[in-house]
């Protein structure tokens, strides 16, 4: 039996803490960061949108967060055990833990979150517990997870981002959904809600009740919303707001920001989201779907003109359909087909070979390009790919349509033949990349999954295999022939990782600490003047 | 007939005329808005990072979009009716008390701007009519004329670097310091403070607009026979157009000024964002890319129904103002 | 015309105006000599300044020509002023002339009809109608006309009722004529000139309304315009100010020498100023 003791883990990191840090933490005062666009609701428990993330995790906890390096910390759980075949997952839960309102947090309320609200509505719950059949609470401060088969990829999904535990008392027997408990939430985390002026701010004050024994040092945190990017820049400038997530200042800003004595700008935070922008391709109908094709746009795009032009020098070009974050756990490989400053020769030696002839205008073929409506950003990396793919003799229209439209045209109809997107492969492939390309995962209607309906029984097998394969060796090589059977089919040409950027005021200390960056607590933040 | 009956009269059938008017714009954009692909459950969804087809259908269900459309917009018209607005589903709250929390912020900078823009176009417009054709007419009209033409974002955005963050002397943006959390009067003087600057480049955009009106307007009556007749009988130029022209040239320039209002209450999508004013302009333009058609039909519900009553309203008060206007 | 010349030269701004529009006028029609290039491709190294590495006007973050791109953009902006106003007068004139000539009924509806549209608060409507009919070129002119018109029916309606009572009208009436005839051959022409001032005058807002909509990210991506331009480089207006600035200085004086050519046509036209003089 495999016992971990992550209480003992937590009592060093905090020692740590307090010496290892020259300066003592300060009480008080209001941080005001950056949340973009404003989210329509706080309802974490259904929704993983990136500005909700922003906020619920301040007034929601999980059974864990997780480290920079990867570490499970204790919050809500204070220990878990597993049983040797994998399949009975015990959690010890924290005592003298209550809910905003006043009331304990319980067994009760683990079971509900977990069976009742993140298998049934959360986006990812339904994946991240799949194998939970059910969950007993012997007493009120145990839970015992009940799997069907081995899950350890569930252990990377307790975070207060991923699955936030809520109140059963005020979610029981209602419309998950309506719940009112969308507007006003009530959790455990360190921050309690207090107000949502629309269009302007969410406020939280410290919870003085926290049972965390250091922190939370702020007596406010506000999440402003500024639809603009520039004024965010200029809030920023100005010390009106003090930090500022996922790219809500613009890479150029944020490039010129960094010069700054006051300025920070830091790439952490984001490994366990991983994003990586890319090319769906339709491989059922249009211009796209022969495989050739794509790997001579593969072959065109210099991938760092991009990152350098548009990102402004930050992220890393693709090497392979999986990201090169994945390195650390040995599951990705390099391959050929993706290189880093585009071979407009060789693409379109591609061409030519497959018997795709110019005519007198240098055009081979025609097609529409979709581009993700998310902003700036991804309407130049669109004109920059138009003109790349006209160099070899493909002759695109840019279409750039609103997120409903867009939405229902890449996931829900199928109409379109090639699609600039960009995909977050998460903190294992199980959960960000296999959606992409699985036979399983072509589901009409469903967003971000499938939607080049790419389907290849080999495949399949593979990936079923790297689900369960617990060999870290032998799971390797199943991911080095899923990568190279993806590199020569290419349904999804991988362009490069984005690396979102966080710009924050230096006055703002340990904002830090977590994987999960943004989305994790401010537990531990504190102003110094 | 006595003059007060003959205006409740003619109140009440300008307010029956604009009942159909009001019902048609909702009729228009209700089926302008689900000519658009995709609807609220689509946006949810796909900001929610995923969600499968069945808990979208019953999250139509809920919402009402599985019926008919028609069967839909009945449904919308028996609400409006009884003046309920409907239910935000994507805020989870009545559109009435979101709009109405938007509703203030933009009455404040609307009528700032207004004021702002009114006032000193009254003035360029008088001193560049007194001195047509001079340098100073051109100075004045090429000046509120670049100022119109000057795209607003960009005017904003300058006054914001210049004023916010080389002088200091206002906040980049927002409505309050949020940070602070002001009380009564502090609170008041702090929401002046963060109005200035988008009122300034929003008045800026309008002045061009009131200067040429009351331009041509203090022209069109230096071309009438009363001048004619006053200059006969000896005034001078300058008790001319302070007392005569002046007065009759104010007329229609403040009644445009009152129709502007009732259009600008639709608020300004650019500004608002710029300057993160939280006004109904950003509101509509996110609920439109939201598929949010309650609360979007509810802004313009509210705007259509405002424009009908200040366009009323001001041709009561020219009616009072100049008797010969004949209403009915 | 002459005549009309000499009046219209009277105002000398309106000629400085008339000498920039033609200016603009002729960039858009030799763009294609002077930048044979295609405005959206790469000349070279990103974010130059101005007068760097070639740039007449500086690059663009992903080194397209600046100048290229507001000679090719004169054309596209100019043209969305000119249909869309066209258009909008189109449907202004006929929705003012039934209006006006025949009054009653007829009047009502035309002009509830045209209520609906000036009620409706006009740039959201104009969002509103590019996101449902996807940005382009097309939709963009479709959505500036369609907000536009309400304002010529309302002119064109004031003009034809004061004018089917005059005697001329009247005459022709006793000849026989025919209701279009007379309309279009009797009391059009007698209002041409405010016609003429207030298209003018949008022709420039239409062109500030495609910049508008290009900042919120309703522009065309295919097509190159001053909007465009405006849109791709607001976020850098801080780090690299010549990629919007030039476009905006190029909006600025299109729609300024517009506006002072209109003002011109207003003053030369009106006969009430005539006789001041």
């Amino acid at each position: 039996m495999k016992i971990i003791n992550l209480l003992g883990t937590a009592v060093l990191v905090t020692l740590l803490s307090l010496f290892g840090v020259a300066h003592a933490q300060k009480s008080g005062g209001t941080m005001v960061f950056l949340v973009q666009p404003e989210p329509p609701t706080m309802a974490g428990y259904v929704s993983t949108s990136g500005p909700i993330g922003l906020l619920a995790p301040k007034i929601y906890e999980g059974l864990f967060d997780y480290d920079t390096a990867g570490k499970m910390i204790p919050v809500l759980a204070e220990s878990y055990e597993m049983s040797a075949d994998g399949k009975t997952v015990t959690f010890k839960l924290r005592k003298g833990v209550s809910w905003h309102d006043g009331k304990p947090f319980t067994s009760a309320d683990v079971q509900f979150s977990i069976m009742n609200v993140l298998k049934e509505v959360h986006p990812r719950g339904p994946n991240s517990f799949k194998e939970v059949s059910s969950i007993d609470t012997p007493d009120s401060h145990t839970a015992v997870f009940n799997l069907d088969n081995p899950a350890p990829y569930m252990m990377r999904a307790f975070s207060a981002y991923e699955s936030p535990m809520v109140p059963k008392h005020h979610l029981e027997g209602q419309d998950l959904k309506g719940a009112k408990l969308g507007n006003n939430p009530v959790g455990t985390g360190p921050y309690k809600f207090v107000e949502w002026k629309k269009g302007q701010y969410i406020r939280l004050d410290k919870n003085e009740d926290y049972w965390g024994s250091d922190g939370p040092y702020l007596d406010k945190i506000v999440g402003r919303f500024v639809p603009d990017a520039s004024t965010r820049t200029a809030a920023m400038e100005n010390g009106e707001v003090l930090y500022a997530a996922y790219n809500a200042i613009p890479n150029i800003d944020a490039v010129r920001l960094k010069e700054r004595d006051d300025i920070g700008v830091t790439t952490d935070g984001y490994s366990m989201i991983n994003p990586m922008a890319l090319i769906e391709f339709n491989t059922k109908e249009g211009p796209f779907v022969d495989a050739a094709v794509r790997r001579a746009i593969s072959t065109a795009i210099d991938r760092q003109f991009m990152i350098d032009t548009i990102f402004f020098g930050y992220g890393k070009p693709a090497t392979s359909a999986l990201s090169s974050n994945f390195s650390a756990t040995g599951l990705h490989a390099e391959m050929p087909n993706y290189p880093a400053n585009g071979d407009i020769a060789a693409a379109n030696k591609i061409l030519d070979d497959a018997g795709y002839a110019k005519d007198g205008n240098g055009v081979r073929m025609k097609g529409t390009f979709d581009l993700i409506p998310y902003g700036e950003d991804w309407r130049r990396g669109g004109e920059y790919l138009k003109q790349v793919l006209g160099d070899i003799g493909i002759q695109v229209d840019l279409r750039y349509e609103d997120v409903p439209t867009w939405l229902k045209r890449i996931y829900h109809n199928y109409d379109f033949e090639m699609n600039l997107n960009y995909f977050y492969q998460l903190s294992d492939p199980v959960l960000g990349v296999h959606r992409h390309y699985g036979t399983n995962m072509i589901r009409k209607g469903t967003h971000f999954v499938n939607s080049s309906r790419y389907s290849n029984p080999e495949l399949d097998k593979l990936l079923r295999a790297g689900m369960t394969q617990p060999d870290a060796t032998k799971r390797a090589a199943i991911y080095k022939d899923i990568q190279t059977i993806l590199a020569e089919d290419m349904p999804v040409v991988n362009l490069f990782e984005l690396e979102f950027l966080t710009v924050f005021n230096t006055k703002l200390k340990d904002a830090y600490g977590s994987a999960m960056g943004a989305y994790a607590s401010f537990g531990n933040a504190w102003l110094d003047d | 007939m006595n003059r007060t009956s003959k205006i409740l009269r003619y109140v009440s059938r300008r307010l029956l005329q604009g009942i159909p008017i009001i019902l048609a714009i909702i009729v228009l954009n209700f089926f302008l808005l689900n000519l658009a692909e995709g609807d609220a459950v689509d946006v949810l969804a796909g900001e929610a990072g995923s969600a499968t087809p069945e808990y979208m259908d019953q999250l139509r269900a809920k919402f009402g979009l599985d019926k008919p459309l028609p069967v839909q917009l009945l449904v919308y018209l028996k609400n409006v009716v009884t003046l309920d607005l409907g239910y935000s589903f994507r805020h989870d709250m009545p559109v009435s008390k979101l709009i109405v929390d938007r509703f203030w912020p933009t009455l404040l900078l609307m009528v700032s701007t207004i004021i702002l823009a009114v006032g000193f176009g009254i003035l360029l417009g008088l001193l560049a009519a007194v001195s047509l054709n001079t340098w100073k007419d051109a100075i004045i009209t090429v000046f509120a004329l670049i100022t119109y033409a000057t795209p607003l974002f960009w005017v904003g955005l300058m006054m914001i670097v210049v004023f916010s963050l080389n002088f200091g002397w206002f906040p980049t943006s927002g409505m309050e310091n949020i940070a602070a959390f002001h009380e009564g009067f502090d609170r008041v003087k702090d929401i002046a403070h963060h109005l200035v600057l988008p009122t300034i480049t929003l008045s800026l955009f309008y002045l061009a607009l009131y200067t040429r009106m009351m331009r041509a307007s203090m022209l069109e009556q230096y071309g009438l026979d009363y001048v004619v007749t006053a200059r006969a009988k000896g005034l001078t130029e300058r008790r001319i157009t302070f007392v005569h022209v002046l007065r009759n040239a104010l007329l229609p320039v403040v009644t445009m000024a009152g129709v502007q209002v009732g259009a600008l209450i639709g608020g300004s999508v650019i500004v608002e964002s710029v300057f993160a004013w939280p006004g109904l302009g950003m509101l509509a333009f996110e609920s439109l890319f939201a598929r949010d058609l309650n609360l979007l039909l509810g802004i313009f519900l509210l705007s259509s129904a405002l424009v009908v009553a200040v366009n009323l309203i001001v041709d009561v008060i020219y009616s009072f103002l100049d008797p010969r206007i004949e209403i009915g | 015309m002459i005549d009309f010349w000499k009046r219209f030269s009277r105002n000398r701004s309106a000629v400085f105006g008339l000498a920039i529009l033609v200016a603009v006028l002729f960039v858009a029609t030799i763009a294609s000599l002077i930048y044979p290039e295609d405005p959206f491709r790469l000349a070279g190294k990103p974010l130059s300044g101005p007068g760097l590495n070639g740039f007449l006007l500086g690059s663009d973050s992903l080194g397209r020509d600046v100048a290229s791109g507001i000679a090719h953009g004169a054309k596209t902006s100019l043209l969305i002023g000119l249909i869309a106003t066209l258009a909008a007068v189109f449907i202004g004139i006929i929705f003012g002339a039934f209006s006006g000539y025949y009054g009653g009924r007829i009047d009502d509806l035309l002009m509830r009809i045209t209520e609906i549209f000036q009620t409706i608060p006009s740039f959201v409507f104009a969002i509103l109608l590019v996101a449902i009919m996807k940005p382009s070129i097309e939709s963009i002119v479709i959505a500036i006309t369609v907000v536009s018109w309400p304002g010529v029916a309302r002119l064109v309606r004031a003009e034809f009722l004061s004018l089917k009572n005059r005697e001329f009208v009247q005459a022709c009436h006793t000849l026989g004529m025919s209701d279009l005839r007379i309309m279009l051959r009797e009391i059009l022409p007698n209002c041409l000139s405010p016609i003429i001032v207030i298209g003018s005058l949008m022709v420039a807002t239409a062109i500030l309304i495609e910049s508008g909509l290009a900042f919120l990210g309703l522009g065309d991506p295919n097509i190159m315009s001053w909007g465009f331009q405006i849109g791709a480089g607001r976020t850098m207006l801080r780090s690299a100010w010549w990629v919007c600035t030039f476009p905006g200085i190029a909006i600025l004086i299109t729609v300024l020498a517009i506006n002072l050519v209109g003002e011109g046509l207003n003053d030369a036209l009106n006969p009430r100023l005539r006789e001041r003089q």
